[in-house]
């Protein structure tokens, strides 16, 4: 890993727009433009730049790959529109590009069987998921939850892959605490995907004008994570984070309903793993 | 756009087939929040617009062309399901786009790099920009990108060419070129807002 002493992050502006940076600096660098406004100019203007390089490569793809690619994405579920953290809505979407790279992978080496094929089939997926949601359960003594947890996945269409990703990482943890305010918070997290789903119960109403916000904090600083909307009976979630970085924890706050670009009151609950 | 949300109508399928010209930037930028709700017709007009860059650029990175072609289609299919997240306020869908393709495709020449043993000193310090002319199309774009990339210095358009069209990192840059990784920085920055400043494009 790169030291973090040499990291100085407005320098990297010119690197970053590039991909010159190495997946540490570039997670450090995401962090820091939730905070930077000119970094996130600069960044957006030599991408402009950056992107017509990149057309001046352009090359005509085999007429075949159309139809094959086209039929292959209509199979796949999009992915809601989603309302970041408004302070760092640009922070917000870098996250979600660097971490949206990584897991369509395994999805597109099945992409030419996909191709021309049946639509996937749904259960499979839900079976898939209530597995891995059992194991996960059974492993850290929390069976009923990760039940519980598997029902509501099943409401958010839209997030299935991303959810799917996590569940299914090698590496995934899922950890339970308690609100202090209230309520029992649930994470499933990976560190290999860089995202974690956060889901909580019994959460307590708030008056008008208040609303719960998600918090990722860690070495790469403290970003705000999105805004938990619990339903009347305190369930909230499952709501997908992204751009878990090395050390991160996440936490919960109550901030006024638009959103806070830090936190401003006492955290309600903190979970993460030491690592 | 007059009124409300996208539709997938006749309309629209008008709309996006008479759009269908070289232009980019604004077609772009008014498809993907109709592919963002599942607008076929519009994933097709990007399609068409895109492809060929995304292919161009991983291919340029890549440097194998059967890899480059399944990269290309990972990249499609990531517009498609993250079309949603796309915010015009960020930047246009061009760069966008190219972003994610660039990404994708310096993911995977360096994941395969670490595989292989280090073959940074096999790597020619000389950018071959000139290769890149050979695409299909002349277009207009590609003759300003060739002539804003002269206008920068040498030093400018090597730490540029080498991290964008070869996928380096800035300290692999430096070391490629014995210079200082602090030099690279900014020679990349530099670069860069001269490049922007010559396209015309913020």
């Amino acid at each position: 890993m790169t030291t973090s002493d040499d990291f100085e992050p407005h320098t990297l502006a010119g690197p970053f727009a590039m991909d010159a940076v190495t997946a540490d600096e570039r997670a450090s660098f995401i962090g820091h433009l939730g905070d930077c406004a000119q970094c996130r100019d600069d960044v957006r203007e030599m991408r402009e730049a950056t992107a017509r390089l990149g057309i001046a490569a352009a090359v005509r793809p085999r007429p075949e790959l159309r139809e094959q690619t086209i039929k292959a994405a209509l199979q796949i579920s999009q992915l809601a529109p989603e309302i970041p953290g408004q302070a760092a809505a640009a922070a917000e979407s870098e996250r979600v590009a660097d971490a949206v790279r990584r897991p369509a992978e395994a999805k597109v080496s099945v992409l030419r069987q996909l191709a021309g094929r049946i639509r996937p089939n749904k259960t499979l997926t839900m079976i898939t998921l209530t597995a891995a949601a059992l194991i996960i359960g059974l492993v850290g003594g929390f069976g009923l939850l990760a039940n519980d947890m598997t029902v509501q996945l099943h409401h958010s269409q839209q997030q299935d892959h991303l959810i799917d990703t996590v569940l299914s990482a090698r590496d995934v943890v899922m950890l339970t605490a308690r609100v202090s305010t209230g309520g029992d918070a649930t994470i499933v997290m990976s560190h290999r995907e860089h995202r974690l789903v956060f889901s909580a119960h019994g959460l307590a109403a708030l008056p008008g004008g208040q609303a719960y916000e998600l918090w990722l904090m860690g070495p790469a600083g403290e970003r705000p994570a999105g805004m938990l909307r619990p339903d009347p009976g305190g369930m909230a979630g499952p709501a997908v984070v992204s751009g878990l970085a090395p050390g991160d924890m996440i936490g919960l706050t109550i901030e006024p309903a638009r959103g806070a670009a830090h936190p401003t009151s006492a955290l309600i609950v903190v979970i993460g793993s030491h690592r | 756009m007059s009124d409300g949300g996208p539709s997938s109508g006749g309309n629209d399928r008008e709309l996006f087939a008479a759009r269908r010209s070289s232009r980019g930037r604004l077609e772009l930028d008014e498809l993907l929040p109709a592919v963002a709700v599942g607008d076929q017709q519009a994933y097709e007009a990007v399609y068409d617009q895109a492809s060929g860059w995304v292919l161009g650029v991983v291919r340029k990175v890549l440097r194998d062309p059967a890899q480059a072609e399944e990269v290309m289609q990972e990249v499609l299919l990531e517009i498609w399901r993250t079309a949603s997240r796309f915010d015009p306020m960020q930047g246009s869908g061009v760069a966008w786009v190219m972003t994610m393709a660039h990404r994708r495709a310096v993911d995977r020449v360096r994941s395969e790099r670490s595989h292989t043993t280090r073959e940074l000193r096999a790597a020619t310090a000389t950018i071959d920009y000139d290769e890149v002319i050979e695409a299909v199309e002349a277009s207009l774009d590609r003759e300003r990108v060739q002539r804003c990339l002269t206008s920068l210095t040498v030093l400018q358009r090597e730490c540029v060419g080498l991290a964008y069209y070869s996928g380096y990192t800035y300290r692999e840059v430096a070391e490629l070129l014995e210079v200082p990784a602090g030099t690279v920085k900014t020679r990349m920055r530099d670069g860069l807002i001269r490049l922007r400043d010559c396209l015309g494009v913020s």
